[in-house]
């Protein structure tokens, strides 16, 4: 059976038991996963594709939701309640778990706009103060000495690189509880992957991280606890240099030694 | 002569053939616009924007009031039929989706896309000229309207469907509830797109005749009034052009030239807008 490791710290989340089901298929593509997730440290979801990790962190700030007909069952615990109750309030939900996406999504907007964007949802209309939480924000994501000086160009006109950290700065701008984070570097080349891995790093001194991603390095780099995934589901959840240097279940050696994948 | 050799002179005849009919279909729009060109600036004066229809053989006789009853036309229909469009095109693209109720609208509207234009001037007839008992700027703008709104509503939804979702999910993500979504960031990744579709579907109608002529019908006079008929340069042109009066054909070929050079433009400038959101 699964072997999931207590975490002793205070925890961000805490999945229980938790299912989902695709709008109309016949079976749950997660099955009862149980996983606590903790507090200011950095959690990696790995497996093989259609392992889950991904369906299960877009649980995490029901993203599910903007397509009809999903089923969630189980519990997810953030801030004392399940955000999984139909009750819930989204919008306030993705206000405090924010995510980056596998590919850049820079608005069609200015790089100022891009950032300012979140906090002018949430009603900041002060023009001194959105500057400030602007720049703030762009140094927090090692993006200010690179665009200070264009704030008032098109986002789009960044590179790659660029606008992944832009898309940070925009999360990390509304002040989040838990940033997701989808393969944030499949689509980014080498340099740009270690600028991100080392903004992760220094981002969870501030918020819990959770992060999906194919490469195995990366998820031995970066993060201080690892899941690992297979068919809907955990396998084995452990200190990162635990799961990888003496996993626990026979699938995860099998996995991180590459005999499948 | 061998199989291959038999294939090669096939390529060739057709080869030749496909390219002499394109030619030839090009050539008559070149003919076209060349007639136009040579007649219609011959006939292009000061007068014709100064002075008002007259009756034939008067010096002092223009195009003013056809130029402005055709820019009041265009600009009440653009102004009935452009937010419809693109709000039924919005519903489409990002409320019904691939609902039963969307796929309906979306071929109902593309049946009202090659709909005769003689016909939906006849139900405007209808449904305002009659209840109201005269003709009416109001009634030719509702009818370019109606035949406006299905081409805005097809490119707004292709144009809004083209945004990519991680888009959406991305403001989603930040807590943005769905008109934001819309209004923020969907309407703008598929700014240029809309732009090109509203010109495209206001050069669609400017050149309409069969519609107007029973709606707002005509007026050899200039005038602003939205309760009466309107002349536009379409049926001025027509009536001009079969009159037996020369300074009136005169005019009539000046109209036409106007009216190809703005719906040329307003073509062009279209297909320049979506050019340069693509390459983007």
């Amino acid at each position: 059976m699964a072997s999931i490791i207590d975490i002793k710290d205070e925890c961000a989340l805490h999945v229980r038991d938790f299912e989902f089901t695709y709008k109309g298929a016949e079976a749950p593509s997660l099955k009862k996963v149980t996983m606590p997730i903790a507090k200011n440290s950095i959690t990696a979801l790995i497996g093989p594709s259609g392992c889950g990790k991904t369906t299960l962190l877009r649980s995490f700030n029901r993203m599910h939701d903007l397509y009809p007909g999903n089923i969630y069952n189980g519990e997810i615990e953030f801030e004392g309640r399940n955000i999984l109750s139909s009750k819930e309030d989204l919008i306030h939900l993705r206000t405090k778990i924010g995510m980056i996406f596998q590919k850049p999504t820079a608005f069609p907007m200015s790089i100022f706009d891009n950032i300012a964007y979140g906090m002018r949802l949430q009603g900041l209309k002060n023009k001194t103060e959105l500057a400030d939480r602007v720049e703030q924000a762009l140094k927090d994501a090692a993006l200010w000495k690179e665009v200070s000086d264009r704030l008032k160009n098109d986002a789009n006109g960044l590179s790659g690189g660029q606008q992944q950290r832009l898309c940070i700065a925009r999360a990390i701008a509304v002040e989040p509880e838990v940033l997701l984070f989808d393969e944030p570097t499949s689509a980014l080349d080498p340099i740009s992957t270690q600028g991100i891995e080392k903004l992760v790093i220094e981002l969870k001194d501030r918020v819990s991280i959770i992060i999906v991603t194919h490469n195995m390095q990366q998820a031995a780099r970066v993060s201080d606890y690892t899941g690992f995934m297979y068919l809907g589901e955990l396998i084995e959840l452990g200190h990162t240099e635990e799961l990888f240097v003496t996993p626990k279940e026979k699938l995860t050696q099998e996995y991180i030694t590459g005999k499948f994948g | 002569m061998t199989a291959v050799e038999k294939r090669v002179v096939v390529n060739k005849i057709i080869l030749a053939l496909s390219t002499l009919s394109a030619v030839i279909a090009i050539a008559f729009l070149f003919w076209i616009l060349g007639v136009l060109v040579m007649k219609g600036v011959d006939a292009l004066n000061w007068n014709i924007f100064i002075f008002e229809g007259a009756p034939p053989g008067y010096e002092d006789s223009g195009l003013k009031h056809a130029l402005v009853g055709q820019v009041i036309l265009i600009t009440l229909a653009t102004v009935i039929g452009v937010p419809l469009g693109i709000l039924a095109g919005t519903y489409l693209s990002e409320y019904g989706k691939n609902s039963k109720l969307a796929h309906f609208i979306r071929d109902i509207s593309d049946i009202m896309m090659s709909a005769p234009s003689i016909v939906i001037g006849a139900f405007v007839y209808a449904i305002v000229v009659m209840p109201m008992g005269h003709f009416s700027a109001w009634a030719g703008a509702i009818a370019l309207a109606i035949i406006m709104i299905p081409i805005i509503l097809r490119t707004t939804d292709d144009m809004l469907q083209l945004v990519p979702g991680t888009l959406r999910e991305a403001a989603f993500a930040l807590g943005a509830p769905k008109y934001k979504v819309i209004m923020d960031v969907v309407y703008r990744g598929a700014k240029a797109g809309i732009l090109t579709g509203v010109l495209l579907g206001i050069a669609r109608v400017g050149g309409e005749t069969a519609p107007l002529l029973f709606t707002s019908f005509n007026d050899n006079f200039f005038t602003t009034d939205l309760n009466a008929a309107m002349p536009s340069l379409t049926v001025t042109m027509f009536n001009y052009a079969i009159s037996p009066y020369e300074d009136w054909q005169q005019l009539g070929w000046a109209a036409a030239f106007i009216l190809s050079m703005f719906i040329l433009g307003l073509n062009i400038m279209g297909r320049l807008i979506l050019f340069a959101g693509k390459r983007k």
